[in-house]
């Protein structure tokens, strides 16, 4: 759906110029001011099974993309009684629990980062990629009088429910910036690497959220097996330790899993500590390639969405 | 103007196991790779799906300007051939051409949501439309008008009453302006007074030259807006012609089949 209008349609202004109407005269001398294009502008017929993910569609309709986003963001925070505060209690609760569990009781090592900021670190990270991804997986279902009504990129809905997780990783964000003053941590020029660093785990929680919306429409098990799932891959990446602890044998391994890369990453760049460069490339490719296999598999499903759902 | 080739559309149920949903479960679907590849060694695999044609062959042109009603039993086949043209479900063979930006009304107030105010609505479902920002931003006081809930503007629509939501729903469709229209029986909404400027608005949209292909079980409405119509039945074209025509044929047949079943 292009979301030019209709009088500026190129189609219809190059044959013949409209002619100038005006609103006042009788509606059957409207008739001649559509001229018809000399190919269809679409042409409806079964597909192959495996599309082009077709980008420049998903651009044009990225007013949609924004209005969907928008209504996720107002309609998470109405009715709510802290609203916004929520995006950062969840991550600070459970900060003050593992500060005190691992921090003051087991003491862990933390690679001598105060323990409130190391968890709250890992922890908000962790929250924004675990929420997005969850909410990006069940989006197609949240949204099914859209997809048996209209056509649309179906992209869009895993994407604006990801997106609108932004606004909470945003408000998580603005905890930090007292926590950092109070410990009197001093910020380094790796600071301005949060930037990539968030759109890269964006990124993965948009390839992990396509995915399994997707397949969510398709086997109902998902949404009973994504929270576990979700749950195990917490405790496989470094979100509550360190990856000091990891045995040197397994550190190869445990970097196949990207937001291992990330997390390492995110912790160096904040408190200015040695950066992995190897590894947070390796995560990239890998998280970009998830992407891209995740948005195929998408398009090959989607156009069943509507008798499936 | 639109031009649908032999269109035809195959859904497949499951009738060995009787289900009542469509979807699948992991479980199943690992159970039914077993079984299926046991039953293809035996050789009668293939016999767990019936197949069922929801449209068989389907043939028709709507010439630019040009109103044409669609009519039939319920579960003909309409709604299907409506949802393909609206690229909301693909056809199994078949192709269709539409010559123009289409706008599909399957229903009114498509993306609604309860817990939005009326203006955030009118916002979304327009973009869910396919209006882009600005359009809505011009044609907004006009839709509220026409609606009549000004005073509601602000208030989420989940405690508006069935007639103000559908008021505004119907408000936001009349304001598409795409080339080519799809309506799904959506015409007959609020009060009697209303109705009669749905009814107005509906006839300014069908003179205004738009392509315009509507499904609906009034025939008052087939003869009072369309000037052809055609009648699906059992997932076949019967018949297509002038409005009048083609209503007569199917009141005189359909009383028919009453008669034979």
């Amino acid at each position: 759906m292009s979301s030019t209008s209709l009088d500026s349609s190129p189609e219809a202004s190059t044959v013949v110029p409209p002619l100038p109407v005006t609103t006042t005269e009788a509606p059957a001398r409207l008739r001649r001011e559509y001229k018809l294009p000399a190919t269809p502008v679409v042409t409806i017929k079964a597909t192959k099974s495996w599309l082009p993910l077709n980008l420049h569609q998903l651009w044009t309709s990225r007013e949609l993309l924004y209005f969907l986003m928008w209504r996720d963001i107002k309609v998470r925070y109405k009715q709510t009684l802290l609203g916004a505060l929520w995006a950062i209690l969840q991550p600070l609760v459970m900060m003050i629990i593992f500060a005190i569990f691992f921090g003051k009781l087991v003491r862990m090592p933390t690679q001598g980062i105060p323990a409130p900021l190391f968890y709250y670190a890992g922890l908000s990270l962790w929250t924004f990629f675990s929420n997005s991804v969850m909410s990006g997986a069940n989006s197609l279902f949240g949204n099914t009088n859209l997809i048996t009504k209209i056509y649309f990129p179906r992209l869009l809905i895993p994407s604006a429910a990801v997106g609108a997780g932004l606004v909470d990783w945003a408000i998580a964000w603005l905890l930090f910036i007292p926590l950092l003053a109070y410990y009197g941590v001093g910020l380094t020029w790796k600071i301005a690497l949060i930037l990539p660093l968030s759109i890269l785990v964006t990124a993965l929680a948009l390839g992990t959220g396509i995915l399994f919306s997707a397949l969510n429409v398709k086997y109902r098990d998902v949404r009973y097996v994504l929270p576990f799932l979700l749950q195990v891959w917490m405790f496989i990446s470094p979100i509550i330790y360190d990856s000091s602890i990891v045995p040197p044998e397994w550190r190869r391994i445990f970097l196949l899993n990207p937001m291992t890369g990330i997390v390492n990453t995110y912790r160096a760049a904040l408190f200015g500590q040695w950066i992995n460069w190897w590894a947070i490339g390796f995560c990239s490719v890998l998280t970009i390639v998830l992407l891209f296999a995740s948005a195929y598999a998408f398009r090959r499903m989607e156009k069943s969405f509507a008798e499936l759902i | 103007m639109i031009r649908v080739k032999n269109l035809s559309k195959q859904f497949r149920i499951n009738s060995r196991e009787e289900r009542l949903v469509p979807y699948d479960t992991l479980r199943e679907s690992m159970v039914k790779a077993v079984r299926n590849s046991f039953a293809r060694i035996r050789g009668n695999g293939h016999s767990v799906t019936e197949i069922l044609w929801a449209l068989k062959d389907i043939n028709f042109e709507v010439n630019p300007g040009e109103v044409m009603g669609i009519i039939g039993p319920n579960g003909a086949g309409k709604s299907t051939l409506l949802k393909i043209l609206s690229r909301v479900i693909e056809p199994t063979t078949g192709r269709a051409e539409l010559y123009g930006k289409v706008g599909s009304l399957l229903d009114i107030g498509t993306g609604f949501h309860p817990d939005l105010s009326g203006r955030e609505n009118v916002y979304l479902n327009g973009a869910v439309l396919g209006m882009s920002r600005r359009e809505i931003n011009a044609k907004f006081d006009e839709i509220i008008d026409f609606a009549g809930t000004e005073r509601f503007l602000e208030t989420p629509i989940k405690r508006y009453s069935s007639g103000m939501y559908v008021r505004l729903a119907f408000a936001v469709a009349a304001h598409l302006n795409p080339e080519i229209l799809i309506i799904d029986e959506v015409l007959a909404v609020g009060d009697a007074e209303f109705q009669q400027k749905c009814f107005a608005k509906m006839n300014e949209v069908i003179n205004s030259g738009r392509t315009i292909l509507l499904v609906t079980h009034s025939m008052e409405m087939i003869t009072k807006l369309c000037q052809h119509a055609m009648l699906i039945r059992n997932g076949l074209l019967e018949k297509i012609g002038a409005a009048p025509e083609v209503v007569d044929y199917y009141q005189v047949t359909s009383e028919s089949h009453v008669e034979a079943t």
